[in-house]
């Protein structure tokens, strides 16, 4: 297994674009979450402290935009064997086929975790250098994102596995469908149509039902600091959902390169 | 192509220029390397399919009930409208009336206003009768914007400004009523004349108060939200004067209850008096709903899943080209390459125009019954606003097929074009909905994202920009990144 790690290691550390997409991960959650944070003040809420931001999770809204650049990564991790035929050569190499999907899926989840985590934490240290000035100060009942504070710490922590979670759907759909540019549509579908969507159904029965099973909405329920702010569902079962989905998708991924000719 | 002196003269065709095919023929060269790929051929029926499931799975979980968000003027979401167009309709406010059987005129002079809204009403109304929505004119002062003749849902004239007191006058004849307005009772100005549908034979004349529901924004949770908040004007009236053509024999004054439409008798002693002073109340608007809900924009929400299979087919009619080397033959057949991008970029405009007015068609077809039987009441689908966002939900996947053409020339590889496109064309709504709504109005105008305007029918109080504005935003766009995708396919090797 170290081998197969170590085979997969060197394949994506050798493509150009791996340090391009983790390059764009982390700086697009950085910038994305400044612009955000930057433009967000106190001046329509109620009282300073009535506004209940949840300042934690302004922060990181840069995620939003950074797991495009997950997703593209991951789906390239295997789609690129199949564009190229390089697919037929590393099976050759490993003939247990769930052990390349396994051995790709802890390198792209490594990779993943070592950008999201500089975006994660780029991104806290651009709110704390922002918040004050648009009036969330301690004093109005809003201390500085600090990751010494627990949900602070799950929400960071909850963000970059969030983060590793989209890169490995990523995989799995790449897996099953072995064509770049549909796995990425598939992908980016799941994450972001389900909430534009949401945002024109008026019920509010169906909005909760929706917000739960969306793989994006309820997976960032883990940045939820301040309880009634974030999706109508629990930080970790949240995350759980999306974890479902990955797992689903890495599962069928495996069934697929283990029963189809690699071609 | 020949950015180096050493390099080799670029190939040119050998094909005689009699010889080669003419526009048609490259047109129908792509239209066959688009419609031979069977995947791709599945692709936009399927869209179409999915984009009126979402429809109907959106009408089917929506109610009457919860959708209705109107506070004062109680035209929520599906409130009733005026026969004949699509907005929804305010008819709230103060009103008390005696009947103008025929043509004449009724006067009244406005002593004092509470500002409860820069567009708080004290005026005169004619209209036909009591029921929600009937044809009607109103001349009014208002606060904030002078002395307004309004009628139906467009028309609103302005006439000059000045402080109260002052007088107001309306004149019937017919079905076309004229507005007046005089700061002493002599010398009279004329507003305007408005026809008004629909006003034949009996109708109601007498003093209207009205207040429009003022907006608060709050933010909580992360969010904005908006929320209307009714006001409530008050206005006093003396020399209140309705006086038939021929002159009648006066009639009972009448209250209108602005819930019901119905009439109830007003206690004589709190009637307008000739010489006496007259204090009506009024909460709500008469004119368009701004804060109703736009049900044919969210039948068409379902587009966005066509959205995802008219880039992607985009995107992969370029990019696999490159991938197989098809792109060289392409080219040698055709030198003109500015030809090659225009025929592609009108083949899959045209495959998405198709497919566009064929999902949204059939979505509102599909999903309005089931909203009727839900409760709610859907506009007719014959009228233009519904016609135009149905044509428009067309015109705005033509525009992004060829913007995504454009960008595969420009970035030649598949992942890499449909992830910007989706970014650009989703993201920005996404990221929306946390902002304070004048970011969130400004990305709603600057990013791509503006086309989606075109589905709007109903001007409300948040729109950030009109439909065709939008439309021209992202056509805007989808020409700046053809030009450069032109620039580089002449300049770039294939």
């Amino acid at each position: 297994m170290r081998h197969v790690l170590h085979g997969e290691w060197t394949k994506l550390r050798t493509l150009p674009s791996t340090g391009w997409l983790l390059l764009a991960l982390a700086v697009s959650t950085v910038l994305v979450g400044a612009a955000t944070t930057g433009a967000v003040d106190t001046s329509h809420c109620p009282a300073p402290a009535g506004c209940l931001e949840d300042t934690t999770r302004l922060s990181l809204t840069g995620v939003r935009l950074g797991q495009a650049a997950a997703v593209v990564f991951a789906v390239l991790a295997i789609g690129g064997e199949y564009g190229t035929g390089m697919i037929q050569i590393t099976l050759a190499a490993v003939p247990h086929r769930p052990r390349v999907l396994l051995a790709k899926a802890a390198v792209v989840a490594a990779g993943v975790l070592a950008a999201g985590t500089l975006g994660v934490l780029g991104s806290l240290a651009a709110g704390r250098a922002l918040l004050p000035g648009n009036g969330f100060t301690a004093a109005n009942g809003y201390p500085p994102p600090s990751l010494a504070d627990g949900p602070t710490l799950r929400a960071a922590a909850g963000t970059v596995l969030y983060l590793v979670l989209v890169a490995l759907l990523a995989l799995g759909v790449g897996a099953v469908l072995r064509d770049t540019a549909a796995s990425v549509t598939v992908v980016l579908t799941l994450l972001y149509v389900f909430p534009v969507i949401t945002r024109f159904v008026t019920d509010p029965d169906w909005h909760e039902r929706l917000d739960r099973i969306a793989p994006m909405t309820a997976g960032l329920a883990i940045q939820t600091t301040i309880r009634g702010a974030g999706p109508p569902i629990g930080p970790w079962t949240g995350l759980g959902v999306l974890a479902a989905y990955a797992a689903a998708a890495l599962l069928a991924g495996g069934c697929v390169l283990a029963a189809r000719d690699a071609n | 192509m020949t950015t180096a002196t050493t390099a080799p003269p670029p190939y040119r065709s050998t094909v005689p220029e009699s010889r080669r095919a003419g526009f048609g023929g490259l047109l129908r060269a792509e239209w066959t390397k688009l419609w031979s790929v069977r995947r791709w051929t599945l692709a936009l029926p399927t869209a179409i399919l999915l984009t009126i499931v979402v429809a109907l799975l959106s009408a089917a979980g929506g109610s009457a009930v919860k959708a209705g968000g109107g506070g004062g003027g109680g035209g929520g979401g599906g409130g009733k409208r005026p026969p004949g167009t699509v907005h929804p309709f305010n008819d709230g406010g103060g009103f008390v009336h005696q009947p103008l059987a025929g043509d004449g005129t009724v006067t009244a002079r406005v002593t004092a206003q509470r500002a409860s809204h820069p567009e708080a009403k004290a005026g005169l109304m004619i209209r036909r009768d009591g029921r929600r929505g009937a044809p009607y004119a109103v001349i009014a002062v208002t606060p904030g914007r002078g002395v307004r003749l309004r009628s139906g849902v467009g028309t609103d004239l302005g006439g000059g400004s000045g402080p109260v007191p002052r007088w107001l006058r309306l004149t019937r004849s017919g079905t076309s009523v004229t507005g007046y307005a005089s700061s002493d009772g002599a010398a009279w100005r004329r507003v305007g004349t408005v026809e008004v549908a629909g006003l034949s034979g009996a109708a109601q004349a007498g003093p209207y108060v009205g207040s429009p529901s003022a907006i608060k924004v709050e933010r909580r949770f992360g969010g904005e939200s908006t929320s209307e908040v009714p006001t409530e004007g008050s206005a006093t009236f003396d020399r209140v004067d309705v006086a038939p053509a021929g002159g009648a024999r006066p009639a009972p004054w009448v209250r209108r209850d602005r819930e019901t439409g119905a009439d109830a008798p007003l206690d004589p002693a709190d009637s307008p008096r000739a010489g006496a002073p007259f204090t009506l109340a009024g909460s709500g608007d008469v004119g368009p709903d701004e804060f109703a809900r736009d049900i044919t924009e969210t039948a068409l929400a379902g587009v966005l899943i066509g959205l995802m299979a008219v880039v992607a087919l985009a995107v992969l009619s370029v990019t696999s080209e490159y991938r197989r080397g098809m792109i060289r033959t392409t080219f040698a057949a055709t030198p003109a390459r500015g030809r090659v991008l225009a025929a592609k970029a009108l083949v899959l405009g045209a495959a998405a125009f198709a497919a566009g007015l064929a999902a949204a068609a059939g979505a509102l077809l599909i999903s309005f019954p089931v909203m009727r039987g839900k409760g709610l009441a859907p506009p007719p689908v014959t009228e233009w606003p519904v016609l135009r966002a149905v044509l428009g939900t067309a015109l705005l996947l033509a525009l992004i097929a060829v913007l995504s053409v454009g960008v595969a020339v420009i970035l030649r590889h598949a992942a890499a074009s449909i992830t910007v496109l989706l970014l650009v064309l989703l993201v920005p709504q996404i990221v929306a909905t946390g902002l304070p709504l004048s970011a969130a109005t400004w990305l709603e105008r600057l990013s791509p994202a503006a086309g989606f305007a075109m589905q709007q029918t109903v001007p409300r109080y948040d729109t950030a920009l009109g439909p065709w504005a939008g439309l021209g935003v992202l056509a805007a766009y989808t020409a700046a990144v053809l030009a450069a995708a032109l620039w580089l396919l002449r300049r770039r090797d294939a």
